[in-house]
């Protein structure tokens, strides 16, 4: 038909070039049960505490999500504080230097999933209490939920689900929150942290302080984000071409890191969640086998970054036993939280407390500019000052102060 | 008093079978399509062969496009679209847009044949990574590559060595909300098989499947053959992720069969990506005021023994508007809607 | 009744290898057709290493599974795709297969389903990379209901899962959070390298350090306030949550219940 046509190829590579989703096959919304919902009078629905300080994000099926910028209420996670607390301090920290005020609830709760999904002594009511028992104390305090962990982000999206979908259940749930003498309280959105550090991901670069040019990363995706009630989680035609979750990806690459691939990217950690605690021998096999010596020998990153509690603790704690099994490991592990805040120039030991980790990170410090051996020596002093009783606690000035 | 005249809208496989049935009967024909030449998707996006004849596509369609542009009771209008339609069967009054502007048509029937388009496999629930990866592809792109004959890695240009299509992408999903088969997607991609076959006899392919859908006698048109004579691997058990190994893919599924897990390098892998109406069949819907079905196409208020009869009297539609089909279906509810068009105009009704 | 026929004619049997023909205690077919005897799964009770109960039994905890609200949305039907085991971390290392969950569970396998029941659902990671099912199954949501109900039902399986994780479970129903900085002992973590016994070693310490206020705890992953605990304790009680446990590990839903009890009747909450 054409005199002079393209070669088939570069028909399909241009074609290939941009994803553009099609706006008339957007999927089904939760939405319009949740405001029907609402305005049966069923359900308070939270809404961002401030309609115009928010970013709008692209998400697997197109529908858009809002994430406010502040004014945020943290649902802390039990993995992260109790094993990891370098993880909640750099959210905390990056969300500081930001200039975001936010609430660090004592009226919290965990999302008690952990357990569930390990042990199953809970039941679909019991949960549900749970989950709304927290909203409602954010509600309460007029501070927008920003969820940690993303199990409990995910398993969040799954009570909202049944609870929507189940009359019978909202009555039960209704009971019980009637007699803590609290409202029925759902979020517009629930939002994990990790999309609050993508929407942020600009913001974050700006005030960068250290080079991550030469840094190697892989990234693990926790599928309680992105597979547990799919929908929600964040895909950006930016990253991956709108084909894989873009959370963790687009901050590293706005953080100048170089993300490597590897090809058992989508596999999960092996954390298991009884399995971790009480059948470590399929964690630490899972973990070494499928996820770091794949990483290691595919793409040799400096660290993996990864969005959970379960994936860090995992993928951190698994190596050190597999070492003895002369397995190919030895791959620092973190959030991106930490990563993000070193990069604003965060310290090691004081914000993202990486003497709680096992993996070997002090290489990763070293090709990041920063000398371990004094900031260890600095942490060092401020512990000493605690023992000799000058101060009870360290506090943010404390940390800023260096 | 009714019009003579039937306005067909869509020049496809559908559309010229129904324009040139109309024309044959008798009647005056109006034929739209929007795009600048006739033929409709298997010309549009390059197909090498038709399924399961494998004869040219451009040869096979262009016999009937030479019938209908040759023949005197049909007008062709290219580049040409239908913004509205009012009255009643026996009288209606279109209009068309097109570079020349707008013009009414009145004619006493309408036959929409405003066909599918490929399901856009990005928007795929599996994890194919169709825009990230240069090397997956869709049915239809091998199509262009066997018809140009050159199958080559788009990465690198060489010719594959291994080379496998993962079945019903966009089909039977219940997360895209299609959950029905499209059909053609088994006998396509075993007709590719076979053509990648012959093209490249050092290549070995691959098809992973969910069922194979080989009605009729497509079974020993295309799916024994490709087996018996040309050694293609059929595999059942669906891939569910494509990642890059090296500077090729690795595909991981599970061999239902045998089974046990699966991971394999390829080089190439063709998504065998189902139909969805085409933007023109949903708007033209709209336009015409017709019925669809939840998935956008347009429905068949009578069916099983009336396949064209639309929720609009005087409306009828045929081919791959009403829902997946191939060539031979649409050929067939071509005729079948020019019938039932010609039975309007003539004024007598066909009781069924 | 054509299918199970079939089916049950079907089957393959192998004595010594520990699989063998289920034909356990009847089968009262109530006419719906597809409750199998016996299947190729089904291990002989003299190897398989759990008790084997009547087909009455079975088909009980089969229903508990079945009646639960979520099953539904949890179970459509299965065409053996594959995608659910070729992403499961568990099918890769155990003998394990979402597929054969989905399969079970929609055939109203109830033999087969038990031994599932005893066994499999433990295995399962709860990673819910299967819930990509292009049917919409969720073959782990199928797996969270039979593990409830072999809670509630204080199946064998049940009380060996909970075996060495009894003080998890007192964690995070009497104190809110799961895994407390104090758990971090090197002789329960032997395997996570020397960094947990510097962690245990300076606790109070490190924990002080914490810039975040709500951090300094030892006994909890952070500052919960008494009031949260006093709430969350009476969901435990409400939903039944506390009660599942009775069957399955007696005395800990004991030392729980009366630490919540006594909690709520210091606060002159009446239940």
């Amino acid at each position: 038909m054409t005199t002079r046509s393209a070669t088939p190829v570069s028909v399909i590579l241009q074609k290939k070039q941009h994803f553009e989703r099609d706006p008339e096959r957007l999927p089904v919304d939760f939405h319009d049960r949740l405001y029907e919902l609402e305005a049966a009078g069923e359900l308070v629905v939270q809404r961002p505490p401030d309609p115009t300080d928010v970013v709008t994000v692209p998400t697997k099926y197109g529908r858009p999500k809002v994430i406010p910028r502040g004014h945020l209420w943290h649902h802390k996670s039990c993995g992260q504080c109790g094993h990891i607390p370098g993880y909640s301090t750099s959210i905390f920290w990056v969300m500081r230097k930001l200039g975001y005020e936010y609430h660090d609830p004592r009226d919290q709760t965990s999302c008690t999933a952990w357990n569930y999904y390990a042990s199953a002594t809970s039941n679909p009511a019991a949960q549900a209490a749970v989950a709304l028992r927290n909203f409602a104390a954010a509600y309460e305090s007029g501070y927008y939920p920003l969820i940690h962990c993303a199990t409990s982000y995910g398993h969040y999206k799954e009570v909202r689900g049944e609870l929507l979908r189940h009359p019978e259940l909202r009555q039960q749930v209704r009971q019980v929150m009637d007699k803590l003498g609290k409202p029925m309280v759902l979020p517009e959105e629930i939002v994990h942290y990790s999309e609050w550090f993508y929407a942020m991901r600009d913001e974050i670069a700006a005030r960068q302080v250290r080079d991550f040019s030469g840094i190697g990363v892989t990234v693990h995706p926790a599928c309680h984000y992105y597979k547990l009630v799919e929908g929600d989680a964040i895909y950006d035609p930016d990253v991956y071409q709108g084909q894989r979750t873009a959370v963790v990806t687009g901050l590293a690459e706005s953080l100048g890191a170089e993300v490597r691939e590897y090809s058992t990217w989508y596999d999960c950690c092996g954390f298991g969640f009884r399995h971790i605690l009480v059948q470590r021998d399929f964690t630490r096999s899972f973990a070494t086998m499928r996820k770091i010596e794949v990483m290691k020998e595919e793409a040799n990153p400096d660290v993996v970054l990864t969005h959970d509690t379960g994936c860090v603790t995992t993928l951190d704690k698994s190596q050190f036993a597999a070492q003895a099994h002369d397995r190919k490991v030895g791959v620092a592990v973190m959030s991106e939280a930490q990563f993000a805040a070193l990069a604003m120039g965060a310290h090691p030991y004081k914000v993202c407390q990486l003497h709680w980790h096992s993996a070997d990170y002090r290489p990763l410090l070293e090709k990041m500019g920063i000398d371990w051996r004094q900031a260890w020596a600095e942490f060092e002093d401020e512990v000493k000052r605690l023992e000799r009783g000058d101060v009870q606690y360290l506090t943010w000035d404390d940390v800023d102060a260096s | 008093m009714a019009s003579e005249s039937v306005l067909v809208i869509g020049g496809g496989p559908a559309g010229l079978a129904a324009a040139r049935s109309v024309a044959d009967l008798g009647g005056n024909v109006v034929l739209v399509e929007q795009r600048d030449f006739l033929g409709g998707t298997p010309i549009a996006e390059n197909y090498a062969s038709i399924t399961p004849h494998l004869e040219s596509a451009e040869v096979a369609l262009g016999r009937v496009v030479d019938a209908v542009q040759g023949h005197p009771g049909i007008t062709v209008h290219l580049g040409a679209e239908v913004i509205s339609c009012t009255g009643d069967a026996g009288e209606l009054t279109a209009v068309l847009r097109s570079a020349e502007g707008e013009q009414p048509v009145e004619c006493g029937a309408v036959i929409v044949a405003t066909g599918f388009q490929h399901f856009d496999p990005g928007r795929e629930t599996q994890l194919y990574g169709y825009y990230e990866l240069p090397d997956v592809l869709a049915l239809q792109d091998l199509e262009s590559m066997l018809k140009a004959g050159s199958v080559v890695r788009p990465s690198n240009g060489q010719a594959p060595k291994r080379l496998c299509f993962i079945q019903c992408v966009g089909s039977r999903d219940r997360h895209i909300g299609n959950e029905y088969c499209s059909k053609v997607c088994c006998g396509v991609a075993s007709k590719e098989a076979i053509e990648v076959r012959q093209a490249l006899p050092d290549c070995e392919v691959f098809i992973f499947y969910i069922d194979m859908r080989m009605y009729g006698y497509w079974e020993s048109q295309i799916y024994w053959p490709a087996q018996e004579q040309h050694n293609v691997q059929y595999v059942k058990g669906i891939v569910s992720e494509i990642l890059p190994f090296g500077d090729r893919l690795l595909v991981r599924g599970e061999d239902t069969t045998m089974g046990r897990p699966m991971e394999i390098p390829m080089d190439m892998v063709v998504l065998s990506v189902g139909m969805e109406p085409s933007p023109g069949t949903r708007r033209t819907a709209q336009v015409l005021g017709v019925a669809q079905n939840k998935y956008g196409f347009i429905d068949a208020v009578d069916l099983p023994l009336d396949t064209v009869s639309t929720s609009r009297p005087g409306v009828f539609a045929a081919g791959a508007a009403l829902g997946p089909a191939d060539l031979e279906d649409c050929a067939s509810s071509g005729a079948a809607a020019a019938m039932r068009a010609m039975a309007v105009i003539r004024g007598a009704q066909v009781a069924v | 009744m054509a299918i199970g026929t079939e089916l049950q004619g079907g089957t393959v049997t192998q004595s010594g290898t520990g699989i063998a023909r289920g034909v356990v205690g009847g089968s009262p077919d109530t006419g719906n057709g597809a409750i199998l005897e016996g299947n190729a799964f089904f291990k002989n009770p003299a190897v398989a290493g759990f008790e084997d109960v009547a087909y009455e039994e079975k088909e009980r905890f089969f229903e508990a599974v079945r009646s639960d609200m979520r099953f539904p949305d949890y179970l459509y039907g299965c065409y053996e795709c594959g995608i659910c085991v070729a992403v499961c971390p568990s099918a890769r290392f155990y003998d394990f297969s979402p597929r054969r969950i989905a399969q079970a569970a929609a055939r109203k396998d109830v033999a087969l389903f038990y031994q599932q029941m005893q066994e499999d659902i433990w295995e399962c990671s709860q990673c819910f990379s299967c819930v990509r099912c292009p049917r919409g199954n969720n073959p782990g949501g199928i797996i969270t209901i039979m593990r409830e109900v072999a809670i509630n039902e204080g199946m064998a399986s049940a009380k060996e899962a909970l075996e060495g994780y009894s003080r998890i479970v007192y964690k995070i129903m009497s104190t809110g959070t799961q895994v407390s900085p104090d758990m971090l002992q090197p002789d329960a973590f032997p395997d996570w390298g020397p960094e947990v016994r510097d962690v245990s070693e300076h606790l109070a310490l490190w924990r002080r350090a914490l810039p975040p206020e709500t951090l300094h705890t030892t006994a909890t992953s952070w500052d919960v306030s008494e009031r949260t605990l006093i709430e969350l304790y009476l969901i435990w009680m409400e939903t039944g949550a506390l009660d599942m446990i009775r069957n399955v590990d007696e005395s800990l839903h004991m030392i729980l219940e009366e630490v919540m009890e006594e909690r709520l009747e210091e606060e002159g909450i009446e239940r």
